[in-house]
């Protein structure tokens, strides 16, 4: 049986964002959060790979205040419990210091056999936490996963590398990040719902983890983030018949030497 | 060698890096350093120094030590790496044994004030992140973003690296693709949920043909549908196009497929709903069944060459 456990991030739903068409300020008042697409996916393979040979799924999410309120959810999805580093920090926290914050929350807790990470998160899709983690661990990642394994002590993946597949073998302990396509994250049940309340929860301060200040600043500084203004002529064909609609389409694209 | 180091397992990339490479160490009057795991390749970079890294194992991913070990040892500003799959885990692996700051897929990168900053896309790219760089950094850059720089000729310099790796790697095999790539598709014919049913993907590959073009998707119909395989699907983290002509039939517009077709020429959408998000991103719309519009539109552009 091995520990696995599985790193999640408490993310705005992006359908919520609006961006103010005049200074393209980004409007998140309205904006609802979710469990990061992509780490759902990373959920639903732990508890895949439980449900085939029995193995302990642990969550793990490093989030603000308003975090708790995943922890529910996340373990409507399988997980036996959850671990939840609680801090402030978390909101300007890049890469960086994510990860070097789930390696001090995994070191506390101890067992860790096999970590699964999103190939990157819905908000940043910055595609490093998986891999710095496995490098503050000092141990391997294997990235880009499509097909994972777990056979006594070693994890067995497929990475799908553009214009390759490649297998990797690597020991425990070992973080693999899998690509959407891995799996289909299911809708939890509302047994599943109800009895994610009985499950442990484990809230860690920042401060118990012993990091030294330099590792919870981030590294780059945010200028600006700004709506991205699309400019596109926005020519659009709705009255008239098909045969006139597609008449005028086929002159303007002739026109532009797009055909 | 302090200055502008660029690096990517593909030496076609390292090209195109030392463009962006040398236009910012010509603002910042730095010199250019080039990282290679290709003795061959190495004789023509347009580099101050050339480092050619020789170890032996051909993984790529297995340098990331030795690049560390000279990057503490030279100290560069800036490390552009090349935003292949194996670049992407390189760079943040190399961050982080760095402690360093690492910007991913930045499409620009710029001086300000003579600092270097860049821009990338968050939340699935309705919002735009520009950041300054601080001390040591890597940037992540996409392929294809910049045309290769001309050849040139730097001071080669060999590495021995050790490239000692906990992991076993086996069954390396090439994907076998069904169309040509998309990514460097000059048309693409996009196909969304508007498609009834598999069989219909017909008038799309009819229309794909009469434009020269080249079939490809979003998410749903490759993840959900199974229609069309993975690696055809179109978005921020499927294929990113840049066509000349992008037309897409029955596909909603949502942020995360847009994301991955901004930088084609003209985009045109057909879809039913009028207010579907495509027709924002678009230059030109039909709004219309596309069982009656995409045929039609077959057959004028047939006619039309």
């Amino acid at each position: 049986m091995a520990n696995i456990v599985v790193c999640y991030k408490w993310v705005l739903d992006e359908q919520d964002i609006k961006v103010n068409p005049g200074n393209l300020a980004l409007d998140t008042s309205r904006a609802k959060s979710k469990i990061s697409d992509y780490d759902r996916n990373a959920i639903e393979e732990a508890v895949l790979l439980n449900e085939k040979d029995g193995h302990k799924v642990t969550g793990l999410t490093f989030g603000v205040a308003g975090a708790k309120q995943s922890l529910k959810d996340a373990l409507s999805r399988g997980p036996a419990e959850a671990v939840w580093v609680n801090d402030p920090v978390a909101a300007e926290a890049d890469a960086f210091v994510t990860a070097n914050v789930l390696a001090g929350a995994l070191k506390k807790v101890g067992n860790y056999d096999v970590i699964i990470c999103g190939e990157g998160a819905a908000d940043t899709y910055a595609q490093q936490v998986g891999p710095r983690l496995a490098a503050v661990l000092g141990i391997p990642a294997i990235t880009f996963v499509n097909q994972m394994s777990i056979e006594g002590d070693k994890v067995v993946a497929t990475r799908k590398l553009g214009d390759c597949t490649e297998t990797v073998t690597a020991s425990f302990p070992v973080v693999v990040t899998v690509l959407p396509e891995i799996n289909k994250p299911r809708i939890p049940s509302l047994k599943q719902v109800l009895g994610a309340s009985k499950k442990p929860v484990t809230e860690i301060k920042l401060a118990d983890l012993g990091l030294n200040p330099d590792d919870l600043k981030r590294k780059t500084t945010v200028k600006s983030l700004k709506g991205y203004a699309m400019t596109r002529k926005n020519v659009i064909y709705k009255d008239g018949s098909t045969a006139e609609k597609v008449a005028k389409l086929v002159a303007e694209l002739a026109k532009e030497g797009a055909l | 060698m302090a200055g502008i180091w660029v690096y990517s397992e593909d030496v076609a990339l390292v090209k195109q890096l030392l463009t962006i490479g040398r236009e910012v160490a010509g603002t910042l009057n730095k010199p250019v350093a080039a990282l290679t795991l290709s003795e061959a390749d190495a004789a023509d970079l347009a580099a101050e120094t050339v480092y050619v890294l020789k170890g032996q194992n051909p993984w790529p991913e297995s340098y990331v030590q030795a690049i560390a070990d000279l990057a503490a040892k030279e100290a560069p500003d800036v490390i552009f790496v090349g935003a292949t799959p194996r670049g992407k885990d390189l760079a943040a692996k190399l961050a982080s044994i760095l402690k360093a700051g690492l910007v991913t897929e930045a499409f620009k990168v710029s001086v300000e004030n003579g600092a270097i900053e860049t821009e990338r896309m968050m939340y699935g790219g309705l919002a735009v992140c520009t950041e300054i760089l601080q001390g040591l950094s890597l940037v992540t850059i996409p392929p294809r973003q910049y045309e290769p720089a001309a050849a040139g000729k730097g001071n080669v310099v060999t590495i021995d690296a050790a490239t000692d790796v906990p992991v076993s790697v086996s069954n390396v095999c090439p994907i076998i693709r069904e169309g040509a790539d998309l990514a460097s598709a000059e048309k693409v014919i996009c196909v969304g949920r508007g498609l009834g049913k598999e069989d219909d993907l017909k008038i799309a590959r009819d229309l794909a043909a009469a434009v020269g073009g080249e079939v490809g998707c979003t998410r749903s119909i490759a993840e959900d549908y199974h229609w069309l395989p993975a690696e055809t699907y179109i978005g921020l983290s499927g294929v990113k196009v840049k066509p000349v002509l992008y037309l897409s039939m029955g596909v909603s517009g949502q942020v995360q497929h847009v994301a991955g077709i901004r930088d084609s020429k003209i985009i045109v959408g057909i879809d039913m709903n009028e207010n579907a998000l495509i027709f924002e991103a678009a230059d030109y719309g039909i709004v219309g069944d596309l069982y009656d519009v995409v045929p039609a539109l077959t057959e004028a552009i047939k006619q039309a060459k």
